[in-house]
């Protein structure tokens, strides 16, 4: 058992729930309690165990102002998106039930749900197409402790491209965020996640997916003190889908960190996981993740891959893809890959007159570019490629000849 | 335009070359004819200045300076070109992108401005249709999914596009239909001029009844057997390679 009295993040959780609807209430404090019982993560936790988490639970955090994301100017027609914190004070009996979707939380996630002060809930209704990206940004702009929070819903049929950025200079900041996403039947939710910020953080999301769903997730992390990002997806209704793709890239000493868990819990779904991962300098990468089949879930197809370019001797990649198959019915895979970028293509670059550094450079950036080409909106596929852009050496020259 | 004097050449520690003297002057083509085995394409990356291939013998002079001294991107720069025996695929990297940052970085070391865009791709269009290169091949990632005759023909296309001085053509036919490697061929003459020197390297005969040579070298076991006129690769056509090895010099 961790001792709990030694991490300072928890002191923040107050001794009771005084505001909002008693089902808000009454979750906060479950939250709390099992917070005060089994403690943050420490290195000692499994899935924590090469996360450098002490760096976050036993630093010193001021409440940052205001957890709420920024929304993009026009939010597209069709879309309703609403202040968590005014839908719990006007009509919070919308939102009963629908928060904590994949059961009860724990860790940081369960510390969101205690804290969070406001967030955004947008929802599509069934039968609505919406073909503009919805744009969410997450801008840590000082030191301090927020909890965004969103949650997405939509209704049968629904399509919807969310963009969610989390931006900011401030490198002592911790982010603790939780998003939620409710597909209901048929629904189409692409989801991008672009990861910028400097600072820490330390983020979940959960996905639920009724039957034939299609959940598509591009996420780009660009280095930071510590990201750590935990996904996970309920293929709960039969012939749902599922696509997890990631691009990241550390430098210096940055540290991030992916976990993904896919549960097939449904016959007939599909699951797919990308991730690529750059590590140079004195960074750390992790990769972990699972996908679990159900007994149920017949004529499942999963599918898992992390690659790995180790750009430095000081770099640091770990990788775990692993499967926990209880059904007998499925076609499963999954691999992992650490190298280096491949001497063969960098000689034909060079021998038709590329300098060294940028042939590296175009290789790198071609390894995780692939990543960004699956997102299917344009205009957001080509703000991804400047994002990475931006990271890579000799961007702007790539830039000049793509 | 090219001197390579005594040349020995080991890859993990096994002598591959074993002393070649040879001289290329512009607008000459000589081919290299031998074996597998004999050391051409050892030959080929030593000029493009691939690693792993250890000189521990001899000199090659390429314009006057020593080439040896030179990194693969400053021997491009100064007009050398290796056409490879096989192009590799390098998926996400735009073939007409990586060209167009090719052409460019040797413009800059030759002190000439870069091309714009619109220059680039008036010359690319150009260039291709020398080698019947399909503009939509020329977009995609370089080689990604090429047939062998396609391979080959952006080879060419490259060649044509960066005007070097000296290519080196390593088994430019390997792998093509009598037809692809007519097409080859004509890509690769359009090119021949007083000002360029080159360097076909070949196992067959037939390449060369397409690029007729200046002078033909038999090289064999790292080591240059022979040298003739085209008629020796007639010769070595009819007789096979062991038995110009085993015939005394002309």
């Amino acid at each position: 058992m961790t001792d709990t009295a030694r991490q300072t993040l928890l002191r923040s959780l107050p001794a009771s729930f005084e505001t909002g609807p008693e089902w808000l209430r009454s979750l906060r404090a479950r939250a709390a309690d099992a917070l005060r019982e089994q403690g943050l993560p420490s290195k000692k936790t499994e899935a924590w165990r090469f996360t450098p988490v002490r760096s976050v639970v036993d630093a010193e955090f001021a409440r940052a102002p205001g957890d709420a994301p920024a929304l993009g100017s026009d939010v597209p027609e069709g879309v309703r998106a609403r202040s968590l914190r005014a839908v719990l004070g006007s009509e919070p009996e919308l939102l009963e039930g629908r928060l904590e979707l994949a059961g009860p939380p724990e860790h940081f996630a369960a510390l969101n749900t205690a804290l969070f002060s406001d967030g955004l809930w947008i929802d599509v209704p069934a039968g609505t197409v919406v073909e503009t990206p919805i744009e969410v940004t997450h801008a840590v702009a000082r030191a301090g402790v927020s909890y965004p929070r969103v949650l997405v819903t939509t209704g049968e049929s629904a399509e919807l491209t969310i963009i969610e950025t989390y931006t900011g200079a401030a490198s002592d900041g911790l982010t603790n965020s939780v998003v939620e996403l409710d597909l209901g039947p048929n629904a189409k939710v692409s989801h991008v996640r672009v990861h910028e910020n400097a600072g820490m953080q330390v983020g979940r999301v959960d996905v639920r997916q009724a039957a034939d769903s299609r959940y598509q997730s591009t996420v780009v992390t660009l280095g930071g003190a510590l990201h750590r990002f935990d996904v996970r997806a309920l293929l709960q209704g039969k012939g749902a889908e599922c696509q997890l793709d990631g691009a990241y890239l550390v430098e210096g000493e940055d540290h991030v960190d992916h976990h993904t868990l896919v549960e097939h819990q449904a016959p007939y779904c599909r699951s797919d996981q990308t991730y690529r991962g750059i590590a140079s300098g004195k960074g750390t990468t992790v990769f972990d993740g699972i996908v679990v089949v159900h007994r149920d879930a017949q004529k499942t197809e999963a599918h898992q891959e992390n690659r790995n370019l180790l750009l430095s001797e000081n770099a640091t990649v770990h990788t775990k893809p692993h499967l926990e198959i209880d059904a007998d019915d499925v076609v499963c895979s999954h691999g992992a890959t650490v190298g280096s970028l491949d001497d063969d293509q960098l000689f034909y670059l060079r021998a038709r007159g590329i300098p060294e550094d940028l042939a590296h450079a175009m290789l790198t950036f071609a390894f995780l570019e692939s990543i960004v080409d699956r997102v299917r909106h344009e205009p957001t596929r080509a703000r991804m490629r400047e994002a990475l852009l931006a990271r890579i050496p000799h961007g702007d020259e790539i830039r000049e000849v793509t | 335009m090219l001197k390579i004097e005594d040349l020995h050449v080991e890859v993990e520690g096994k002598p591959i070359l074993k002393g070649i003297s040879l001289e290329v002057a512009a607008g000459e083509v000589h081919a290299i004819m031998g074996p597998n085995g004999s050391g051409k394409s050892t030959l080929a990356y030593v000029l493009a200045g691939r690693e792993g291939y250890e000189v521990t013998k001899g000199s090659i002079t390429y314009k006057g300076e020593d080439l040896l001294e030179m990194v693969p991107e400053a021997r491009a720069a100064e007009g050398i070109f290796l056409g490879f025996q096989y192009p590799v695929a390098i998926p996400g990297v735009s073939n007409i992108y990586f060209l167009k940052a090719a052409l460019n970085a040797i413009r800059k070391h030759r002190g000439q401005d870069p091309l714009d865009a619109i220059d680039f791709m008036k010359l690319s269009k150009e260039k291709a249709a020398i080698v019947q290169l399909p503009d939509e091949l020329t977009k995609r990632s370089v080689n990604d999914g090429f047939s062998g005759g396609e391979k080959k023909r952006n080879e060419i296309f490259q060649m044509a596009l960066l005007e070097p001085s000296l290519a080196v053509l390593d088994e430019t036919d390997s792998g093509l239909d009598i037809d692809a490697l007519k097409v080859v061929a004509q890509g690769v003459n359009a090119l021949r001029g007083p000002e360029r020197a080159m360097l076909v390297i070949t196992h067959y005969q037939r390449l060369l009844d397409h690029i007729v040579p200046d002078v033909v070298h038999v090289l064999i076991d790292g080591r240059i057997v022979r040298t003739g006129d085209k008629n020796l690769a007639k010769q070595l056509e009819r007789e096979g390679y062991s038995e110009v090895r085993d015939a005394p010099s002309l």
